[in-house]
């Protein structure tokens, strides 16, 4: 009967955690009603930042650089709240913010026309709203701050439009089906490099979800089926670094042309070591200034609404070393 | 009858086999480029973390339990080995440390469902979760890089082979061995089929399952540190469901849910089937959405061949043991 008992104890209490888990979402601070660090500042704006989840490398480096920039200005408390790449959650998520009365609610959403309704009701309840990474258009009342995808893979298309070689074959990794950042990147791609090329065939294409281990295992298989391959074209860095994990100084493959986007830590290095051709910028510490930078003058009352876009810069050997310096000093990267 | 007796015996024992010989042989004729010696070693190579992972799932199935956290504690047991690996610059330290870390999960898993009772799944689900968020507490959510000469484990190669094809050579001669000539291997059978009665002959169960799951955490570490070292990056995001994979190859193997049944060998043969289908699929470019479809086809179509060919022996040995019975009861008349 004890055992019975402790056993039904414990596992409530795993199920309870795990409800608790996953309702108010993992918050740096150590409760997500009354944060202990904050309490100091003075009495100020409260922001809630709606992740959309923080086990995905971009997002997590989005949701760190927003804690990290939030705690420059005196006036704001953020709290972090995350969807955990799932729409029920992240909306439940978005509800819970309206109740606990935040005076901001930035979202960045797992899918826009989920969140949608959820962010109109924010600014029904009088509540500043801003959507991030990626924007939800044509929310009346509601600013916006973004990166502008079709942007970062078009200035890579650009490049490759004069470096890929004639009659190129060509294989392309993209990201989540259905993804609003893959699917403009992809876009971009199409218009700006494959309408403008015929030339260029695309052997294989497939989707790797923005993952490195699915890019790997795709391009081990595609360079049996396919033998040359003269370019990778990735619309992320992880993909084309797992990608890229395959042939890099493989014989045949010393020339391969590869064009990722984010820049990531580990594609600075790549392309600082000659391996990787190209990617674009998508500063999560641009955009998190950004960010706060536009919730802060809406709070202040100083704007009424703000729609805004951080720069798509291209990086490419001649410049990698100025972006590594920014990332060695910020401890992104060590040695 | 007797020469029809043999032949269900035969498919029943070898039917998953048959399966897989049959995969290769259409795989060949789909592509010239299957049966290369660059391609099936791919192919090995990229099954080497989910057969690993494959094994524990049988040896816990078949005990009756199961592991739903695999995935996470390889992405825990990983992560914490590249960042050992970094700060000490020991490869061996760094693979002892994957293994410490996987074999205490899987003790907190064994202690919470012998002890405490509480069922297979529910415990090992709360570990899934409890690692997985471990792993992004210890990262930030970033991945690890710059693994140096750690990616020897998952990219090297002695003679000419990949080592994560020797890790699972070794590993399925241990496992298989594990399973036929020891008594651990008979006792884990003996619980699955019926717990109540291995208690009665003796067999201390509760020692026995601590024993299951130390040895699915030596499997997960291990997995943790070919997975890591095969990506060059610590990915605390990493192996997210590899645990279902490794389920799925173990029961396409023949292991059965209800516990008490399993090989080695249908495990190996059930991962290598997986893993050749979605290997052909690519190879012929097969659009991504239909692969989906025609991978739970295949499998749901493998699992059923296979209880079906074993089931055709049971009604067989009925059908034989009635027609023994009214012989002998004209014999007596």
């Amino acid at each position: 009967m004890k055992k019975r008992l402790i056993a039904m104890g414990l596992t409530a209490i795993m199920a309870m955690s795990l409800l608790v888990g996953c309702g108010s979402g993992g918050s740096n601070n150590t409760s997500s009603e009354t944060p202990a660090k904050d309490e100091t500042k003075k009495s100020g704006y409260r922001v809630a930042y709606i992740a959309r989840a923080q086990s995905d490398s971009f997002a997590a480096w989005l949701a760190n650089e927003i804690m990290a920039e939030a705690g420059e200005y005196d006036d704001i408390t953020l709290d972090v709240f995350d969807g955990q790449a799932d729409d029920e959650k992240e909306n439940t998520a978005i509800e819970n913010a309206i109740s606990s009365k935040y005076d901001a609610i930035i979202v960045q959403p797992n899918n826009g026309e989920a969140q949608r309704p959820y962010v109109e009701k924010v600014v029904q309840n009088g509540i500043i709203a801003i959507t991030t990474n990626a924007r939800i258009d044509g929310i009346e009342g509601a600013s916006s701050v973004d990166a502008d995808p079709y942007k970062q893979a078009a200035v890579n298309a650009t490049l490759a439009l004069e470096q890929i070689p004639e009659n190129a074959r060509v294989v392309v990794l993209n990201g989540p089906s259905g993804n609003f950042h893959a699917d403009e990147r992809r876009k971009a791609w199409q218009a700006e490099f494959f309408d403008k090329r015929p030339d260029v065939k695309i052997v294989a294409e497939d989707f790797a979800n923005w993952n490195k281990d699915e890019a790997m295992a795709l391009m081990e298989d595609w360079v049996i089926a396919h033998g040359e391959i003269d370019a990778i074209i990735s619309m992320n860095d992880n993909m084309a670094a797992g990608a890229l994990e395959v042939v890099a100084g493989k014989p045949g493959y010393e020339d391969i042309f590869v064009y990722g986007v984010d820049g990531t830590a580990e594609a600075l290095l790549l392309i600082q070591e000659g391996k990787m051709t190209a990617t674009c910028l998508q500063s999560a510490i641009d955009l998190s200034e950004l960010i706060l930078d536009t919730a802060h003058r809406l709070l202040t009352g100083e704007e009424k609404q703000i729609d805004t876009d951080i720069a798509a810069p291209l990086i490419t050997k001649d410049n990698v070393d100025e972006y590594i310096k920014i990332y060695k000093e910020r401890g992104l990267i060590t040695e | 009858m007797v020469e029809k007796f043999k032949k269900s015996k035969i498919m029943e024992k070898y039917s998953i086999f048959i399966v897989l010989i049959f995969m290769v042989v259409i795989c060949s004729l789909l592509d010239k480029n299957f049966l290369t010696k660059n391609n099936l070693t791919n192919v090995a190579r990229q099954l080497a973390v989910g057969t690993i992972l494959a094994y524990g799932e049988m040896i816990l199935i078949i005990s009756g339990m199961l592991d739903l956290s695999a995935g996470s504690v390889l992405a825990l047991a990983g992560v914490l080995s590249v960042s050992f690996y970094k700060a000490t610059g020991s490869l061996i330290g760094a693979f002892l440390i994957a293994i410490l870390v996987a074999v205490i999960c899987n003790l907190i898993n064994a202690v919470m469902i012998t002890n405490f009772k509480a069922p297979p799944f529910i415990a090992t689900l709360a570990m899934m979760t409890v690692a997985r968020g471990a792993a992004l507490l210890y990262t930030k959510g970033q991945n690890i890089l710059q693994l140096g000469k750690y990616v020897v484990f998952g990219q090297g190669d002695i003679l000419g082979i990949p080592t994560p094809i020797i890790f699972l050579a070794v590993i399925t001669v241990i496992i298989y061995y594990l399973l036929r000539h020891t008594a651990l291997g008979r006792s884990l059978y003996a619980i699955g089929g019926n717990e109540e009665a291995s208690i009665a002959s003796g067999i201390n169960v509760k020692l026995v399952k601590y024993k299951v799951f130390i040895i699915n955490g030596i499997l997960v570490g291990i997995a943790g540190v070919l997975f890591m070292s095969r990506v060059n990056a610590g990915l605390p995001n990493g192996a997210v469901g590899y645990e279902m994979e490794g389920l799925t190859a173990a029961i396409v193997g023949g292991t059965s849910f209800s516990g008490g049944i399993g090989t080695t060998m249908g495990t190996l043969a059930g991962s290598f089937i997986i893993g050749s289908l979605n290997n052909i699929m690519n190879l012929t470019g097969v659009d991504s959405y239909v692969q989906q479809i025609v991978k739970g086809a295949i499998i749901a179509l493998a699992v059923i061949w296979d209880i079906r060919s074993k089931s055709k022996k049971t009604s067989k040995v009925i059908l034989v043991e009635e027609k023994q019975d009214k012989q002998l009861n004209l014999n007596l008349n």
